[in-house]
């Protein structure tokens, strides 16, 4: 007779052998260890939750703290490598499969590991792969949560930065797993629930609250005027003639300078209300000034930001909040919004090659991709029309009948020409290949694929890769805004004179805009202050950025 | 956008930190009254930085020249603080002294110096800290001949390193929230004491220490201005009003002054416990507080007055 349980009757092996350490479901920080020691078993499929902001830091630390001969060879599917512990436990034997998609800052240190042959990697994703992978093939045994409170039945109130939980629990819940949440504080009654307490089978009292990384603030007195200029013509050359209303934005300092413009320079332009109303995006402060100068109608949120959580309560109407009134965000739905809802996604890069592929990877770091990628792609499962997605799609030049054309994403690379340490964004050659090929990658990590882009923005003008009929058009047009990189003063000067005329490079002249007008008096706010004022003192920036 | 342009050189609107220091020179004073000493066009350049393969700036960096505050003649220095972070190499320093030295000369109403620096300029170290030492004797001597040196601090690079000494031999001193003052920068001090001594990277703790409004609160700076190029104009000018004599009497006030504070605060391992000290009611709202509100909490605390320095 089949055995239909097995399952089932291992997570409540796993459960019984948990209760042991707890008061019910609860579980005081110093038995963590014990805890986790009793619950997992050798070669687990283990989610630890972290990714680009928020972080069960405090089963970080239990886990790396297990003995490996009772916790060892775990394959970790968790969407980010972001904390020492999440590689300590490499080093020790604890884990040695990894699945994951974001490693910002143990970048350095993840590529010498996949080096040393210390991970066996199976692949790096973009987040919503991974989400998918979840419910597939690669569903955590076991994972450990994230929240902010629970109450002593397990439901629990993740806080503003709700990201990925939902996701994870759903898919270790429902399928025979075991879900473990850290929470700054156990109460009597959660403000909201978030996650049912029947899906959460142990809650850790952690001895201090989990680390958020403030990744989506940038200080306005760092924007220099290279940024304005580009984010002038960004704001001009592509949003005011695609009306482009639902957008995302990539995190660098140049997508927050359009932010800033908005209620300026965009404001001059007659633009508001026709473009960037709708939002999928994190609760950027530079997004403020926009905000309450009644540019931006609503904003949905991958999680939140330090700082931003009294100003969000107090603009209900832009948000989404829960009945208690804060945020409540969630990266996939919010990645899902990106891709599909969204007619323009705007980020920047590294490293540009002469097709138009791009890449954060250099030959000593292996960032990962986050959710780029999935903003800033094509979805072909798209079908519902918008102006944009179809003037996009006719400059494609889809041919056939008009009844039966698909219409086009913008995704369009923010670049200086010359990144940090005048190292040139512009290059022959991705480092990721070289990567890919020392580390026996299959597939070199491109963060964005040349099919997908259709707009390249540099200090040197626009160039619109949608209007290019061939790969040789495509990359005199991409040297054509390459400046004074290698690549650029590679050019073709006819070829990029004759696309110029053409309307597929364009200069600041040809858009109306005199550089010399690029001034950081244009930005709305110039420094993190000017945002504590436009917000009227809600928000609270953190220490870092402060300068008083 | 011509609007736009011309309104961000009206000293009411322009932000002195945002400024370039020939922005802040000009709008300083009296309209069409400034006039340079040694302009960019004659390419008076850092002999030195080639032989580090850096570029060096037409003016190396400071902005010097004659010009009329409120109808009174100046002498006016201004350090450009994106060139360098506004330190002091050869020629930057020469022609500060140089101005100041002209001072005992032309016998100005007062020299202002609009200090934007992170101390001297490692690549030509010798010849800056040669500059800071002449700069403050030259100092002693425009004062002694009763001419007020008015310090004015609020650029992005604060005034640090010699900069900081020099600052502190002068008659007085403006200050705005951005601008700091201090001699070791937060990131020298924690390479040398480590991040539990001091954090550099937690700017709250920068500004509380070196800050503008901490060193108006103590008296290090003597008076405190918004940041727009027309506040720090009304400061210069009440400044040089009630500038000190620089005999004896004062330079022993200020003895005492320095002794009795170190006594009182020697002891304090937080800006915020040294402000308690001083009978401010709400430390922890100190950096919060808008210009109006924290110029009524100085007006409360009697070390910010003083006839020393």
């Amino acid at each position: 007779m089949t055995d239909w349980r097995s399952e089932a009757r291992l997570r409540d092996d796993r459960i019984a052998a948990g209760r042991a350490q707890a008061d019910g479901k609860v579980v005081p920080a110093t038995r963590a260890v014990d805890l986790l020691e009793a619950v997992l078993r050798p070669g687990d499929r283990v989610c630890l939750e972290g990714d680009n902001q928020k972080q069960a830091d405090c089963l970080a630390r239990a886990l790396a703290a297990c003995d490996p001969g009772k916790v060892h060879d775990l394959h970790m599917v968790q969407s980010g490598i972001v904390l020492p512990e999440h590689l300590d436990v490499f080093e020790t034997g604890i884990a040695r499969r990894l699945d994951y998609s974001y490693s910002g800052p143990q970048g350095g240190r993840i590529a010498r590991m996949l080096y040393g042959g210390q991970i066996e990697l199976g692949a790096v994703h973009t987040y919503l792969e991974l989400f998918a992978r979840y419910f597939v093939d690669l569903t955590p045994n076991v994972a450990l949560i994230a929240g902010v409170s629970a109450d002593r039945e397990g439901n629990l109130y993740t806080g503003p930065n709700t990201e990925d939980t939902p996701t994870v629990v759903e898919a270790t819940a429902f399928k025979n797993g075991v879900v473990i949440a850290q929470v700054n504080a156990i109460v009597d009654k959660v403000p909201r629930v978030d996650i049912p307490g029947d899906r959460i089978d142990f809650v850790v009292a952690a001895d201090k609250p989990f680390y958020v990384e403030p990744l989506f603030t940038r200080d306005p007195a760092a924007m220099t005027e290279t940024q304005v200029l580009m984010a002038m013509m960004a704001i001009k050359g592509i949003y005011a003639e695609y009306g482009i209303r639902r957008l995302n934005h990539g995190i660098g300092f140049g997508t927050a300078a359009i932010e800033l413009l908005l209620p300026t320079y965009g404001e001059r332009l007659g633009l508001k209300g026709r473009i960037a109303t709708h939002w999928a995006l994190n609760p950027h402060p530079t997004l403020i000034p926009a905000i309450e100068s009644g540019w931006v109608q609503q904003v949905h949120c991958f999680g939140s930001e330090v700082g931003m959580d009294r100003y969000i309560r107090e603009r209900p109407d832009i948000f989404f909040t829960g009945r208690d009134g804060s945020l409540r965000s969630n990266r996939a739905f919010c990645q899902t919004a990106g891709l599909y809802a969204c007619d323009l996604f705007i980020g920047s890069t590294l490293q540009i090659d002469l097709s138009g592929h791009s890449s954060t990877v250099t030959q000593n770091r292996v960032a990962g991709f986050g959710g780029a990628p999935n903003m800033g792609s094509d979805p072909h499962g798209r079908r519902h029309p918008s102006d944009t997605w179809m003037k996009a799609g006719r400059e494609a030049q889809i041919t056939g009948d008009p009844m039966l054309m698909r219409g086009r994403k913008l995704v369009v690379q923010l670049v200086e020409t010359f990144g940090d340490k005048l190292v040139p964004t512009f290059v022959e050659r991705l480092d990721a290949m070289e990567l890919a090929k020392k580390t026996g990658l299959e597939l070199a990590p491109v963060m964005i694929y040349a099919d997908d882009v259709t707009h390249i923005v540099t200090e040197e003008g626009i160039a619109n890769l949608l209007l290019c009929r061939d790969a040789d058009e495509r990359e005199q047009a991409i040297r054509g805004v390459a400046g004074y990189t290698e690549i650029g003063r590679g050019r073709d000067r006819a070829k990029v004179e004759d696309l110029r005329a053409r309307g597929i490079v364009r200069r600041p002249e040809d858009l109306g805009i005199e550089p010399l007008d690029a001034d950081r008096a244009l930005l709305a706010a110039k420094s993190i202050k000017d945002l504590v004022h436009w917000s009227g003192g809600l928000y609270e920036p953190p220490a870092k950025f402060r300068n008083w | 956008m011509a609007a736009q342009m011309a309104a961000s050189t009206d000293p009411q609107a322009l932000s002195w930190y945002e400024a370039t220091a020939r922005q802040r020179v000009v709008a300083l004073a009296d309209p069409g009254t400034f006039t340079e000493f040694l302009p960019p066009t004659e390419r008076r350049m850092s002999p030195h930085l080639p032989l580090f393969d850096l570029p060096r700036a037409f003016d190396d960096g400071i902005v010097v020249g004659r010009a009329r505050l409120d109808g009174r003649p100046v002498l006016v220095a201004a350090q450009e603080g994106r060139f360098m972070g506004g330190a002091f190499g050869e020629v930057h320093g020469a022609k500060l002294i140089g101005l100041l030295r002209a001072a005992l000369d032309v016998r100005p109403a007062a020299v202002l110096i609009l200090f934007d620096t992170g101390g001297v300029r490692l690549q030509e170290a010798n010849a800056g800290e040669t500059a800071i030492a002449e700069a403050m004797r030259a100092i002693a001597e425009v004062r002694s001949a009763g001419v007020p040196v008015i310090g004015l601090i609020g650029g992005r690079a604060g005034c640090y390193g010699g900069g900081g000494l020099i600052a502190g031999t002068c008659s007085r001193l403006a200050v705005s929230e951005g601008g700091r003052i201090s001699v070791s920068g937060p990131e020298v001090i924690e390479t040398n004491r480590g991040a539990e001594e001091f954090d550099s990277r937690d700017r709250a703790l920068v500004w509380r220490t070196m800050g503008g409004k901490h060193r108006r609160l103590i008296g290090g700076a003597d008076a405190f201005a918004a940041d727009t190029v027309a506040a720090f104009r009304a400061a210069a000018l009440d400044l040089i009003g009630r500038a000190p004599a620089f005999d004896l009497a004062t330079l022993e006030a200020e003895q005492a002054r320095l002794e009795a504070r170190i006594a009182r605060f020697g002891d304090c391992r937080d800006a915020t416990e040294i402000w308690a000290r001083l009978g401010v009611n709400d430390p922890d709202a100190v950096p919060a507080m808008t210009t109006a509100a924290f110029d009524e909490t100085v007006a409360r605390v009697e070390e910010a007055h003083h006839d020393a320095r």
